[in-house]
């Protein structure tokens, strides 16, 4: 299977918005919509991601349309940087591959009451010791270790497991997307084959994209917003990406095998292979949603304890508990998930599953589920860019009710394979690179680091102010990274 | 070159020509163990035995490489040497390696999963064609 050039049809319906319509393909029985500008499109029709868009169309329920953020990249099965909502009552499926591998993958940010002046002297020292103690890249395990029957409490309660062993506090779970616990999680369902991936991995970072990044405000673009999430310019903050590590990527691998016959079963006739699923409602769709919620609730904690070593780090550089660090959650967004949510969908309200396939949920102020503290300005939408460049924090709009399955962007977005960007670094020292744009940066695998460098992805400036222009989520603050640890 | 890793943007794809369908199995599962660890790292000082029902297809192939996954996960266990026949009953193999040793491994990518996506195992010609594409 070898790159190629998108050349199917795509209408403009305004300055960042495109559709792939439905008469592309005879199975498509919705729209293709894709959240682009000019630029973004160009970099996006090099790949089949929007082949991608259209498959997902074919999917059984699928309701409004089959939907690209301005990131998209081309994925497997879906493509990265997708929404997809089913309606059960229309005989609407799951699919695993619209969650992905990496259940629950998402980010979280946190503050602190520390400035870019605070850090500076000690920057490498606190790279250093971040790399030290939190463990990054593959074969790695972490110091937390949960039997099996602790891990599948840990699924079923989620991060409030943790709060019972001193290793969250309340506003962790106030401010972690559904508090950190999907309620619909069956640990029964996960299979010993992902207990045992998962035994040691919980409070380990992963390789690939995951990171921990020391950052600074660099610029504020909305001061209200700003200041109900504690954000000020020059303050020093964590971002945190990761997700369900091997048990999550075990609990997907099971269920599409699970999954080989459900189409046949169901009648249901799929472009590829890899988009296998089944009906919301028959017990292959039940086993994989309990199964994947329980997934859901590991990472979640998987995030918190790479919080909580984080902050344990910065106990030890600064000398101060991380209270008096101010080391305080801001929020913890999913970007790899499916969830059972209430929409407008034309003139009725529905619920239905929403396939978040690196995608952020993006809820409006006001919206039930947005946190109290959040409740004025909308729920905080946190876009991790790249290494040396910048990520995002963004506060959901009216828009992506309207629009997105109250959805907005998830990252970047690459631009460059990986086999590309390793041969576009040969010769070049990558982490010096980084060091002489002021970014300290730690990686067990070189080849892991040029795949990862800056020019890998798209400039997420660019993608965030499609998602701004398009009222799906609304500019708050810019951050720039100074230090950066990886597998 | 038995095998060859090709371009997807997110992921790492792995391509093997053999001549015959052991061959196949055994450069893949090298394929795949090179994404992992400098493989010249590795010795095969201790082995593990296999066993893989199904018939000769994309997804035996799949199967397989996602066994060697598995092991690799739970037991930290590098593999280099593959050993492989393939009758009608499915796999069997017996495959070489060590536990990872930190000071004397160089590894590389975490391979989150095997995917169906572009699975391909076939013939053409006198060779055989395997691709697949792993989640990175």
């Amino acid at each position: 299977m070898a790159k190629q050039k998108y050349t199917g049809p795509l209408e403009r319906i305004d300055d960042v918005s495109w559709r792939i319509p439905k008469s592309y393909r005879e199975g498509m029985r919705v729209d293709g919509i894709v959240y682009a500008d000019d630029a973004l499109l160009d970099l996006i029709r090099e790949d089949q991601a929007l082949e991608q868009v259209a498959n997902v169309a074919y999917l059984p329920g699928i309701q409004s349309a089959s939907l690209a953020m301005p990131d998209i990249h081309w994925g497997y099965g879906f493509c990265i940087g997708g929404v997809c909502a089913t309606d059960p009552a229309e005989g609407g499926v799951i699919s695993p591959g619209g969650v992905g591998y990496d259940i629950n993958c998402g980010v979280r940010l946190v503050r602190s009451n520390l400035t870019r002046a605070d850090v500076e002297p000690v920057k490498t020292q606190l790279v250093e010791e971040l790399y030290r103690q939190v463990p990054t890249g593959t074969g790695r395990g972490g110091k937390y270790r949960f039997s099996h029957d602790q891990l599948r409490r840990l699924m079923g309660e989620g991060v409030g497991f943790l709060l019972g062993r001193g290793l969250a506090v309340e506003s962790d779970i106030e401010h972690t997307e559904a508090r950190g616990c999907l309620p619909g999680a069956e640990p029964d369902l996960v299979s010993r084959r992902a207990l045992q991936r998962g035994f040691d991995q919980c409070g380990t970072l992963g390789s690939g994209n995951h990171f921990l990044e020391v950052q600074v405000v660099d610029s504020v673009h909305d001061e209200r917003a700003a200041a109900a999430m504690g954000l000020k310019q020059d303050q020093v903050v964590v971002l945190i990406h990761s997700g369900s590590r091997g048990l999550g990527y075990q609990v997907c691998d099971d269920a599409l095998k699970m999954l080989r016959g459900a189409p046949a079963k169901y009648g249901i006739e799929l472009p590829d292979r890899q988009l296998v699923c089944a009906p919301i409602e028959s017990p292959e769709g039940q086993e994989y949603i309990g199964a994947m919620c329980a997934a859901a609730n590991y990472a979640w904690c998987n995030r918190q304890l790479l919080m909580w070593q984080a902050r344990e780090c910065f106990e030890t550089i600064f000398n101060r508990s991380w209270e008096e660090l101010g080391m305080s959650l801001v929020y913890d967004v999913a970007h790899n998930i499916a969830k059972f949510e209430e929409h407008q969908v034309g003139d009725q309200q529905k619920r239905v599953w929403v396939h978040r396939k690196g995608a952020t949920r993006a809820f409006p102020p006001s919206h039930p589920e947005t946190p109290a503290a959040y409740r004025q300005i909308g729920q905080p939408v946190i876009i991790p860019g790249d290494m040396g460049r910048a990520s995002w924090v963004l506060v959901g709009q009216d828009g992506s009710m309207q629009h997105s399955f109250g959805s907005a962007c998830h990252g970047a977005g690459r631009v460059l394979s990986r086999t590309a960007a390793v041969k576009a670094s040969q010769g070049r020292r990558i982490d010096q690179e980084l060091a002489e744009r002021g970014v300290i940066a730690r990686a067990r695998s070189w080849k892991g680091l040029a795949e990862e460098q800056p020019d890998a992805y798209k400039n997420v400036d660019l993608v965030v102010n499609v998602v701004d222009r398009a009222a799906l989520a609304k500019k708050v603050a810019r951050l720039r990274p100074v230090g950066v640890i990886k597998g | 070159m038995p095998y060859e890793t090709f371009e997807h943007t997110a992921d790492l794809g792995l391509r093997v020509w053999a001549d015959d369908i052991a061959t196949v199995f055994v450069d893949a599962a090298r394929g795949l163990f090179s994404m992992i660890v400098e493989l010249d790292s590795v010795q095969p000082r201790e082995s593990i035995e296999l066993a893989i029902e199904g018939e000769v297809s994309d997804l035996l192939l799949f199967d397989w490489l996602n066994e060697l996954l598995y092991h690799y996960e739970v037991q930290h266990l590098l593999l280099c040497r593959f050993e492989v026949t393939i009758g009608e009953q499915g796999l069997k193999a017996t495959a070489g390696g060590e536990p990872i040793d930190a000071e004397r491994h160089v590894l590389d990518h975490e391979v989150k999963a095997i995917t169906y996506h572009g699975l391909k195992l076939e013939r053409q010609g006198a060779r055989w064609l395997a691709e697949v594409i792993v989640d990175i």
